[in-house]
């Protein structure tokens, strides 16, 4: 009973995929998006630009969230941060999520800039995936001051206050560039509603597209040892995977195989053709 | 020339893909960059500011005692965004008012030391003497005669409390007899001139202020900012 449930169950996945996969060729780029052989040896800090993106992405959700209570006006700000950290239900931890890995994003985004110093990463062909993520860095680092004054507590107010002064510093432009941010010249409800749009629309729609192209750039030259090697793998991998294939249709002898798959497996021969 | 021309296009037809490129360019980019930068239009082209230039009460200056800095809160009206004044004016029945948005700051008064031995900026500060506080405001208060108050104001330290640094709020510690601004130890003696710390200069003062019969002291949101140096402007306070 449960064994046929299964069975069932798998086919029409099974279904539902291949549908897919014959109409937007989505699982044949899925699988050469995440299957990526890696060597055993230091495997764990390959972790590193995942875990970037997984705290990032943590960013947009709880940042989400976070905006169905707060208001960016001088007024309320505050106020909505206190109703968001005392009423609203699971708001500390939706906050505390939204603050820690904020944090925790900028120590990653340390490690994985040096691991792949260290490892020599940013080398031909790979350096304008490095451009990418020194301009990832910079609009990561434009978000975490835009989002500090948020709060419009003293720390967040004080500390966006220093920031501002130190750019004010900078040489010819320095001072358009405050006026700008400051939306005048004088800290008011100007400086909260642009620090706002910065902060939930303009660096979070720049800063998705560049992570696509990061991610595409990545897949693109693959994370470590030439390319060749990269294609010989996937295609080791593919090799493996149509032998496993070949053992469940052999089991399965009351039918023959169903059109879809052979589409499938032709599809993916051709592909693999194409890949060498 | 006609035989190096492989495109079709004529000279007309350039001219009116210039002209109309130019037309079309203008309406797409002048309006988003215009509304997205008239703070810096406003403030650094036709040299506006949020902040009223009006005169606002300080406090008593009797009170300022001779031995340190007293501090008085100003509240100066802010024209930004909703706190714009004409906004405010249009419901007079709401509790907004003109004072409702505003640029608090807090001012650092004292009576002025006498400096013994000039100091350096980035090496020395200066060695000043004792606060003088003239001896009439021991009698009175209030009722000053022209050269009473010309001599108050000849006397007197009129401190913005944001640090010359990056802006941060000093504070008078009277162990150390110095404002010290708890950002990055930023250090100021009575009179506001830098002793030690980060700041390229000594502490603002406003150079607008006045002493009124009713002895209260009352300033404008103008500070002594060389020409040429608005980078180190105080922006925030």
């Amino acid at each position: 009973m449960i064994g046929r449930i299964k069975t069932q169950t798998s086919e029409a996945s099974q279904f539902v995929v291949d549908w897919m996969e014959h109409r937007t060729g989505i699982v044949t780029m899925l699988e050469h998006f995440l299957y990526e052989p890696v060597p055993k040896r230091g495997a764990w800090l390959y972790t590193l630009g995942s875990a970037v993106l997984f705290t990032i992405t943590l960013q947009f959700l709880t940042g989400i969230l976070l905006l169905f209570y707060y208001a960016p006006t001088t007024d309320d700000a505050w106020n909505s941060v206190e109703y968001i950290m005392t009423d609203a239900y699971f708001g500390q931890l939706i906050r505390g999520i939204h603050y820690w890995s904020a944090n925790f994003l900028m120590a990653f985004i340390g490690l994985h800039m040096g691991q792949v110093f260290f490892s020599g990463g940013y080398k031909a062909p790979r350096e304008l995936n490095w451009i990418v993520g020194v301009i990832l860095l910079l609009l990561v680092v434009g978000l975490s001051f835009t989002g500090y004054l948020l709060r419009w507590d003293q720390d967040g107010f004080w500390a966006s206050v220093v920031g501002m002064k130190i750019g004010s510093y900078s040489p010819f432009v320095g001072g358009y560039v405050i006026h700008f941010l400051l939306g005048g010249d004088a800290v008011g409800p100007a400086t909260l509603s642009r620090f706002f749009a910065l902060h939930v629309w303009l660096l979070p729609a720049t800063i998705a597209p560049l992570i696509g192209a990061h991610l595409y750039l990545l897949r693109r030259h693959g994370v470590f040892g030439s390319e060749f090697e990269y294609t010989d793998r996937i295609a080791k991998l593919h090799e493996r995977q149509r032998l496993e294939e070949y053992v469940r249709y052999e089991a399965d002898e009351d039918e023959g195989e169903p059109y879809v798959g052979r589409r499938d497996r032709a599809d993916r021969e051709g592909y693999e053709r194409d890949g060498e | 020339m006609a035989e190096l021309q492989k495109d079709p296009i004529t000279r007309s037809d350039f001219l009116g893909f210039g002209v109309m490129g130019a037309i079309v360019g203008a309406i797409l980019t002048i309006p988003p960059v215009a509304f997205v930068l008239s703070p810096v239009i406003k403030t650094d082209l036709l040299g506006e500011s949020d902040v009223g230039s009006g005169w606002q009460e300080v406090g008593p200056v009797s009170e300022v005692l001779a031995e340190e800095p007293s501090h008085f809160k100003v509240e100066f009206p802010l024209q930004q965004l909703y706190g714009e004044r004409a906004i405010q004016k249009k419901y007079p029945g709401s509790e907004k008012s003109d004072m409702k948005y505003t640029l608090s700051n807090a001012i650092w008064v004292s009576w002025k030391a006498p400096i013994k031995l000039q100091g350096r900026q980035g090496s020395s500060g200066d060695v000043v003497g004792k606060p003088e506080r003239p001896a009439f405001l021991d009698q009175k208060s209030e009722g000053f005669t022209d050269s009473e108050r010309k001599e108050i104001m000849s006397r007197l330290n009129v401190l913005s409390n944001s640090c010359a640094h990056l802006g941060c709020p000093v504070r008078w510690f009277t162990d150390e007899q110095l404002y010290l601004c708890p950002c990055h130890g930023g250090l100021y003696d009575i009179n506001g001139g830098w002793v030690g710390g980060p700041p390229p200069r000594g502490m603002y003062r406003y150079t607008d202020a006045e002493v009124r019969e009713n002895g209260k002291l009352y300033v404008r949101h103008k500070y002594d900012i060389e020409p040429g140096l608005e980078a180190q402007e105080p922006y925030v306070v």
